[in-house]
């Protein structure tokens, strides 16, 4: 009897929690629209140029967002885990870029045309394709022992454990990156074809806008990346495996697929996409310390869960919305960029308050939860 | 019964180490037998720092040595340590530069003031290098009775809240902002700017500051924005900026985010527009990280020092200990090094043997020593005022031409 009663209660609870969550929900958008409405209409203070730049830096900050998203995405589908020193991976892949593009600068070449040039000039894209491939693959070892040493041992253990465990391997990796290559900021050698604030200039309303070269290289580079991996989850083996082993690990182990290999893959695979993310952020931004991975992998964690976590395409969609709502979302609102993560978390909770799990999430089974 | 094993154990632990307590306290206790009267250890407010033979005289410094400033407070240790090295001994006791890494931040300022008044050898602190850490860091000093002479701290509050304890060396903000302020309208004759600002204490400080003096002149300031430090994009910021067409951005912070506005500026349509720094984004690190984008941005800098003996001396034994010039790093070497001298200089005046052959420095006659510098002659000349401002000169203001710092009137 009394079970039951306390039953009745708790239902009544959630019932009214819905409602409130609910008004609260149509408020808050409400106020998104209303302050949207005088902006656009009342001051319509930015021009299209304006915009189209807006739109620009939303684009493509959001395609590294979305790289990203996909690894925590990845991770938690097989485990169940967020890996929150997915960041510091980036981290580690930017910094081998930047290694090899340093070293291809340095070299001296014989150019085309007999002119002595850097390595990185003569041979822009090799140069290029050599980072990348430095840092997908730095970054791709990196995450296939940090699943193997921090992660495997506490396979069995309580939900919480491992968590414990990421944010402690984010710190250690942090920490290493410190010690090895100085707290020093480094600036990216991007070879000359890919000087960053170049571009192609777009003419709107009588003002250049410029459409980066960086900027486009890295949404081309991203996008191709992430028909990669939905090609490679989708039709070969190595994806059924994965799927499976999401699906039901032990079930997956009994058909004869090795779980432990699957795993180690798929952290692989999340640390190449990190990777090549790195070095895109070095070439597009130029900046790059120990703590550079830190912010990105929080809001690329942000747009996992924004776009419903352990779902590919939801990560994607979640990080280019993410990306943005930071870029346009000040500007639209006529509100402080200083604000500019405030404004976009609160959307985030608006549309969490109507789609709890995420913007293409399914509802997870009591087991998955 | 292992609970009552442990507890019986506990107990015979605890009596021994009381046992022994006194034992190893008793030399301590033996404190010189004074008058009371002539004793300056009894009457100072704060009581005497006693250093025993063998130990060194411990001066602080709190300086950013890790993440995005670190050059800074790299800077800062490299010419504290020529410093303490030139201040020679005092009575056979050497001096000792203690550099703590205090990230810049409050909480960094915080920690490292604990951590070093703990030591009962440190007796002044050169620094805390940011303001953010010196707001915070304050008032454990001033509890323990530690001057401080900060290089670079200089937000204008700093030294308006009465404390004893705390002195600089730098222009202030509301001095270089005034100044900025006059050099952009009367000297650069623009009329519409964009102010910009990092959000924390210095950089805030400034920007409204020169918002203010700017709009005092009759000038415009068409957007005034604070940014999120640390991040790698602020394009969308600027875009909006650049339909205000301001001929020049100021920005109020520090180097890493000063040196990606300038480089974002070209892309966003305001190509045409000056970077107008602060002293905060003076330094190689911006050089080397905007390249072609910083040519003709205009910053803030300390007043070059008139060539001297101690400058040349300096100068050379920063180049051969570090293999770089000074005022590379930051714009702080010279007030880093006078900053290291005037505290020594004033252990010096303070301290006294004891019948034991112990070093007393008396804490609170140390504070009032710093306090009360005058006609300091280091590499600059300072003497600090009642409420510890050493310095009064404005800034000089420098164009990057071809790479180069070069100094505009």
């Amino acid at each position: 009897m009394i079970a039951t009663k306390k039953e009745n209660f708790l239902l009544k609870l959630r019932g009214s929690g819905t409602i409130i969550r609910y008004i609260l929900g149509i408020l808050a958008g409400g106020y998104l629209l209303w302050r949207l409405y005088r902006v656009f209409i009342v001051q319509s203070a930015f021009g299209l140029e304006t915009w189209t730049r807006l739109l620009i830096a939303g684009l493509v900050i959001g395609s590294v967002y979305a790289l990203i998203a996909i690894g925590y995405t990845l991770v938690y589908g097989v485990l169940f885990m967020i890996n929150f020193a997915h960041g510091e991976v980036m981290m580690l892949g930017s910094f081998a870029g930047f290694f090899v593009l340093e070293a291809t600068r340095a070299m001296e070449v014989n150019g085309p045309g007999g002119v002595a040039t850097s390595f990185s000039n003569a041979y822009p894209g090799l140069a290029i394709l050599l980072a990348f491939v430095a840092g997908m693959s730095f970054s791709a070892l990196v995450g296939f022992y940090l699943e193997k040493i921090a992660y495997r041992p506490l396979r069995k253990a309580p939900r919480l454990i491992p968590l414990i465990s990421a944010i402690g391997a984010s710190f250690a990796l942090q920490n290493a990156a410190l010690l090895l290559f100085s707290p020093q900021t480094r600036t990216y050698q991007n070879p000359d074809i890919l000087t960053r604030g170049q571009g192609w200039r777009l003419m709107i309303n009588d003002s250049a806008v410029i459409l980066p070269y960086t900027g486009v290289f890295t949404m081309v580079l991203s996008i191709i990346l992430m028909v990669g991996l939905i090609l490679l989850v989708k039709r070969t083996r190595l994806g059924k495996s994965m799927r499976a082993v999401a699906m039901d690990k032990d079930t997956a182990a009994l058909m004869g697929i090795d779980v432990n290999k699957t795993i180690s893959n798929t952290f692989i695979i999340s640390g190449i996409l990190a990777g090549s993310a790195g070095v895109m952020w070095g070439l597009h931004n130029g900046l790059l310390h120990y703590f550079v991975g830190f912010l990105p992998g929080i809001k690329a964690f942000t747009a996992a869960v924004l776009g419903g976590i352990g779902n590919i395409p939801g990560a994607m969609l979640g990080g280019m919305v993410l990306g943005l709502l930071e870029a346009l979302g000040p500007a639209a609102l006529d509100i402080s960029f200083q604000l500019k993560d405030v404004i976009a978390f609160v959307i985030m909770i608006v549309i969490l308050i109507f789609k709890p799990s995420g913007l293409l999430g399914e509802v997870l089974s009591e087991e998955k939860v | 019964m292992k609970i009552k094993y442990f507890v019986v154990f506990m107990l015979v632990l605890i009596l021994a180490l009381g046992a022994c307590a006194p034992a190893a306290e008793a030399p301590v206790d033996e404190q010189p037998v004074g008058d009371g009267s002539d004793d300056p250890c009894a009457a100072d407010d704060f009581g005497c720092a006693v250093i025993q033979p063998g130990q060194t005289i411990k001066i602080g410094m709190s300086s950013p040595m890790t993440g995005p400033y670190a050059d800074f407070g790299i800077d800062a240790q490299n010419s504290g340590l020529i410093a303490v090295a030139d201040a020679g001994q005092v009575e056979g006791f050497s001096f000792e530069l203690v550099a703590e890494d205090d990230e810049g931040g409050a909480e960094g300022g915080a920690a490292v003031a604990n951590k070093l008044v703990a030591d009962q050898t440190f007796v002044a602190l050169a620094g805390p290098l940011f303001s953010g850490a010196t707001a915070a860091a304050m008032p454990i000093y001033e509890a323990a009775g530690i001057p401080m002479m900060s290089p670079s701290a200089t937000a204008g509050f700093l030294t308006l809240e009465g404390s004893r304890v705390f002195n600089r060396l730098p222009f202030v903000d509301p001095i270089q902002a005034a100044a900025a302020a006059d050099f952009m309208f009367n000297n650069l004759g623009v009329r519409n700017i964009a102010v910009l600002h990092d959000g924390e204490d210095y950089g805030r400080g400034l920007a409204t500051s020169v918002k203010d003096e700017f709009e005092a002149l009759g000038g415009t300031v068409s957007a005034f924005e604070g940014i999120t430090p640390g991040e790698a994009d602020y394009t969308p910021i600027l875009s909006t900026i650049a339909t205000q067409s301001p001929e020049v951005v100021y920005f109020g912070g520090y180097n890493q985010e000063g040196a990606v506005i300038t480089n974002q500026m070209k892309a966003v349509g305001l190509e045409d527009a000056v970077f107008f720094g602060c002293d905060g984004t003076w330094g190689a690190d911006y050089l080397a990280q905007t390249g072609a984008n910083g040519e003709g941005s205009i910053h803030a800098n300390t007043r070059a020092p008139e060539e001297s003996d101690v400058k040349a001396a300096f100068d050379a034994a920063y180049l051969s200990a570090y293999g770089v010039g000074p005022v590379v790093l930051s714009p702080f070497s010279y007030n880093s090094y006078d900053a290291v001298t005037i505290l020594t200089n004033a252990v010096k005046s303070v301290a006294f043997l004891d019948a034991d052959g112990n070093l007393n420095i008396p804490r609170g006659a140390l504070v009032s020593e710093v306090r009360g510098t005058s006609g300091f002659v280091g590499i600059g000349s300072y003497s600090c005022d009642a409420i510890g401002e050493c310095n009064v000169e404005g800034p000089a203001f420098e164009m990057i031409v071809n790479g180069e710092w070069v100094v505009l009137d």
